[in-house]
């Protein structure tokens, strides 16, 4: 009851607080007209009296500022009050408030960004049951802590034996395949993927219609069926529940759909899976599938490490490493959202980084403007201090300021951070993984929004602290007998002001290091000499994951038809195929050369594989060293024959001529991809950086697709879709380009029997994304160093401006004693350029420590690189140099009377 | 006796006993104290008035405007029904201390 009648009260002062607090003053103004008038009847005139009555018991005022204390929630009740007061005192000038929160909008907004990448890469997690149990099952590389995720089924079977920890073991293969939805009048090729039984269950797939595999649909020779995503259900068969049992065709062959998955289910684009029917009594070694598996509930990562680090010394004993391509350390589990996002976490922690830095600049930068300001202030902070204000009253009610100056920052910094991201994820998703397409995946959700509180919260106390603590300092008498400003404010507050432009362009100059080194790596990524040709280059996938081209003979001759029919085009100069393009993925292959003994392994070396027709080296122009090119005759009737690329020509024949000498290929590994006979080597080809711009090209072998085994034939098709790569006398994408490609499309459906074509790019595409995620934290580096260097200027700028007016009373004096408008200018403009001089410095020194942790990001430039941190300390100097000297010039164009009337 | 001295639950208990006889305002209730404890405790507005409002907070007393002689509008304060139960206890809270600091004080050396 009590409780209830004082949280009324409370409310009634919240609410109708005028008639609260007149209510108050008439009751104490009543009493001391009482007290006073009892003075009086002493004697005393009403002046007397009044002062009598004041010297005992203090004012009213003060009265009623104990009766307000002691009240129930006093102190959230003045915490309101702060905030109508701090609005109040915000709206009063415009100019301000506009500039701080537009400058913590940016740096907020610049944090909200990067956060949300953050939150959607790392932080949330896959969107699958209990994902922080899904792992990755990887295998030991030849250099000891590389782990692969390529894997072998004898590997599988080590990790399915460990029933303890793990369940669900699943097989698949790695992603990129392609399928062709045949059947009715528009065929389509859709990402298909191959997968084990255990796949579906292991990700807890949520099904909408029918069932996942059985384990007997994924053995050897079981019944053709499928499993299709809601997205493909609804596009192309309309939401039709009656899918379920009825066969779609898959390329010539025809499949009964059994399943239909929920519409949150996604793993890249894949729209059909079917089963992998690998064989698990397999003892190939060869290394062909991904797998991943579930730990049991309560088991933790480490124990299932212990766990399979005994199970691969009995791997180890069974299988000989040298044959089974175990590689040092051991099987391992590692969390599939971590391995998932591995290439990318260190580089988000640095973009991180970075946007601390801007927040840490804006803050310097409001906390400028509020010392500023709190100097102008000090008359009305003095008085609020003489008629009773408390010292710690005044750095509340300055806080609350900062803290509304800051939370409006962050909502503004919340929409533009937010959209502003999603615009540029628009133009350059940077192939980050986890973000969906076009980051669709970057959702606002509690906890970006928390975050964004969080440091809005954070940041205003940060930069409201230091001057709410200063101005709480001043010395009342002296500030009230001042009277004016004319001689600026005290030394110390200066002081402050001057560190924190200095920590502003400092921090400014390390940002802007970092964002021009990723500048040098971003054109010397474009100066890279990528070995072949892309200009003019269109390119296509074919999926050939049907069985009628599980043969070679059956490939061979759909290359060669389709490479005919499209050369016969205009405007078409030379078609090819190839296994994958260049700059993607590719595979790998051991080899033994003819001839030479072996040392400490079974195989000589391994080196990327390559099958290309014979016009590849035409229409990506990589130019012949030695020896010949294929030719038609280089067919499976012909001996079998390999073109390598110069760095195996120099790293396994330094001395010698590899031309005419013979190699054979997957030795030991067993079918398919061990080979019977040896092949000769006909020529030697320039270098292609398969790997991407950015590393040095590997040992490569290119095979003409028509001498590959059946077996191998058969693999590839499963696995990735045959790219094809045509070189147009112009542009693809230029000229009439929609015309070519579009013949092109048509003259290969033709030739293949009704294969559509799909991933239609040009090389030119092709290269751009493969260093996307470069661009991308190029581009935003270089947001945030530009926003940090205006910041950092805008600082300064306002330093100097500041400081003109402050002492536009002292200029005049100069100037009526004779000073020159040079002097004036040198003397002005010249304490500016020192504190730029001292920042430039202070950001060198931070940038040689810290540009390092970019190594990982850079290339072709190293992170001291001298000729960038000397272009960029030259671009801050104009910069400092404007921001001062423009303020300055105002200084010089005072006539000295009216300096000297300024007040 | 300055006000820091004058123990907060001895100002609340002087009040509402003062009020217990009849209502008053505030000027009334400070003079009334004054006589009874013969200026013993001299309780000035600057610790009145937090208690009155303090207390009427609580629920122990309410405030009505009422006029003086002189026309003037006080707030005249009266004791509620809680107010009344919480006099109660505070005397007899009063008392036991008032005992007890009285046995300790007589006690022989």
């Amino acid at each position: 009851m009590s409780r209830a009648r004082r949280t009324a009260a409370f409310l009634r002062r919240c609410f109708c607080r005028q008639q609260v607090e007149d209510e108050l003053d008439e009751e104490i103004r009543a009493h001391f007209e009482s007290l006073v008038e009892r003075y009086a009847a002493k004697g005393l005139s009403d002046a007397e009296a009044r002062r009598s009555v004041r010297l005992e018991f203090g004012g009213p005022e003060e009265v009623k500022q104990t009766v307000r204390e002691q009240r129930v929630g006093a102190v959230l009740e003045d915490g309101l009050q702060d905030v109508r007061h701090a609005w109040r005192v915000l709206r009063k000038s415009p100019g301000f408030t506009a500039v701080a929160i537009l400058t913590l909008a940016l740096g907020i907004g610049a944090n909200t960004a990067v956060f949300s990448i953050i939150n959607a890469v790392l932080l949330q997690p896959l969107p699958y049951f209990e994902a922080d149990r899904i792992v990755q099952l990887e295998s030991p590389g030849d250099e000891p802590d590389l782990l692969i995720r390529y894997i072998s089924i004898p590997k599988v079977m080590a990790f399915r034996e460990q029933v303890q920890v793990f369940e669900h073991v699943a097989l698949y293969y790695p992603g990129g395949g392609r399928m062709n939805l045949t059947g009715g009048d528009r065929p389509e090729q859709v990402a298909g993927m191959r997968v084990s039984s255990e796949y579906f269950p292991l990700l807890g797939a949520p099904m909408a219609l029918g069932r996942p595999f059985t384990a007997d649909e994924d053995r050897p020779g079981g019944p053709q069926v499928a499993v299709i995503s809601n997205g493909l259900w609804h596009r192309r068969y309309g939401d039709d529940p009656g899918l379920i049992g009825r066969k779609i065709d898959i390329g010539t062959a025809s499949y009964e759909v059994i399943g239909v998955l929920g519409p949150g289910f996604h793993w890249d684009s894949v729209d059909i899976w079917v089963p992998l029917r690998a064989d698990p009594n397999s003892i190939s070694h060869s290394h062909d599938y991904y797998a991943a598996a579930r730990l049991k509930p309560g088991i933790s990562l480490e124990q299932a490490a212990s766990v399979m680090k005994v199970a691969s010394e009995r791997f180890r004993k069974k299988f000989p490493p040298e044959e089974s391509f175990f590689g040092h350390g051991f099987l391992t589990a590692e969390r599939m959202q971590d391995v998932l996002v591995k290439d990318v976490r260190p580089a988000l922690r640095l973009l991180l980084g970075a946007v601390g830095l801007v927040l840490l600049i804006a803050c310097a930068n409001v906390a400028n403007l509020l010392l500023a300001r709190a100097s102008v202030r000090r008359r009305e902070i003095a008085i609020r201090s003489a008629v009773g204000a408390g010292r710690n009253q005044i750095v509340r009610q300055l806080l609350t300021e900062s803290t509304l100056l800051s939370l409006a920052g962050g909502v503004a910094g919340l929409f533009l951070g937010y959209f502003g991201l999603r615009a540029l994820l628009l133009i350059n998703p940077g192939n980050i993984p986890l973000i969906g397409e076009h980051g669709a995946g970057v959702t606002l959700d509690g906890r970006v929004l928390a975050f964004t509180l969080l440091v809005s919260a954070l940041t205003g106390i940060f930069f409201g602290l230091i001057p709410a603590i200063q101005a709480s300092r001043t010395d009342l008498s002296i500030t009230l007998k001042e009277g004016d400003t004319r001689f600026g404010p005290g030394v110390r507050q200066n002081r402050a002001r001057w560190i924190l432009v200095v920590a502003e362009i400092a921090l400014a100059v390390v940002l802007l290091m970092g964002s021009a080194l990723l500048l040098r790596t971003y054109l010397a990524l474009r100066a890279v000499q990528p070995g072949f040709d892309a200009h003019n280059v269109l390119t296509m996938g074919m999926s050939t994951d049907e069985p009628r081209f599980y043969k070679t003979a059956a490939v061979a001759q759909l290359v060669r038809s389709g490479a005919e029919s499209i050369e016969r085009l205009p405007g078409v100069e030379a078609a090819a195929i190839c296994s994958s393009l260049p700059l993607e993925p590719i595979y790998e292959m051991i080899f033994t050369i003819e001839g030479r003994p072996l040392a400490d392994k079974p195989y000589h070396g391994m080196g990327a594989w390559r099958s290309v027709s014979t016009k590849y080296f035409d229409v990506f122009r990589i130019p012949l060293v030695r020896g010949r090119w294929f030719t038609e005759h280089d067919d499976g009737a012909g001996a079998p024959v390999v073109v390598i690329n110069e760095t195996m020509a120099r790293r396994f024949w330094p001395d010698g001529n590899p031309v005419g000498q013979r190699i054979t290929l997957g030795k030991g590994l067993g079918a398919p991809y061990e080979e019977s006979a040896p092949r000769l080597i006909i020529g030697v080809v320039g270098d292609v950086r398969d790997d991407g711009l950015n590393s040095m090209p590997d040992s490569t072998m290119y095979l003409p697709p028509s001498q590959l085994n059946d077996g191998t034939t058969e693999v590839d098709s499963k696995y990735l879709p045959l790219m094809w790569a045509i070189r147009t006398k112009v542009t693809p994408y230029s000229l009439s380009p929609k015309i070519i490609s579009e013949d092109i499309q048509r003259e290969l459906r033709k030739a293949s029997g009704g294969l559509p074509v799909g991933q239609v790019r040009s090389m030119d595409q092709v290269k751009v994304g493969s260093i996307a995620r470069n661009d991308f934290n190029a581009m935003l580096f270089a947001i945030f160093a530009g926003v940090a260097v205006m910041l950092a200027a805008i600082g300064i700028y306002g330093l100097v401006a500041y400081s003109v007016q402050q002492r536009t009373h002292e200029i005049g004096i100069r100037m009526a004693l004779g000073a020159q408008r040079g002097d004036v200018l040198k003397m002005v403009a010249g304490n500016g350029m020192k504190l730029v001089l001292v920042g430039l410095c202070a950001g060198i020194a931070g940038a040689l420590a810290l540009t390092r942790l970019l190594s990982s990001l850079l290339f072709g430039v190293r992170p001291t690189d001298p000729d960038t941190f000397i272009a960029v300390s030259a671009g801050l100097l104009v910069v400092g140099a404007l921001a001062c000297f423009i303020p300055a010039r105002r200084a010089t164009k005072v006539g000295p009377m009216v300096a000297l009337r300024h007040e | 006796m300055a006000k820091s001295d004058l123990l907060q639950g001895t100002l609340d208990l002087l009040i509402l006993r003062t009020l217990e006889q009849r209502p008053l305002h505030g000027i009334g209730i400070s003079d009334r104290i004054e006589q009874v404890t013969r200026r013993v405790f001299v309780v000035g507005p600057g610790s009145l008035f937090p208690a009155l409002h303090r207390l009427a907070e609580k629920g122990w007393i309410e405030g009505e405007w009422g006029e003086l002689e002189n026309g003037r509008r006080v707030k005249v304060y009266s004791l509620t029904r809680s107010g009344r139960a919480q006099l109660t206890q505070e005397k007899r809270n009063w008392q036991r201390v008032f005992t007890a600091m009285n046995q300790v004080l007589a006690e022989d050396v």
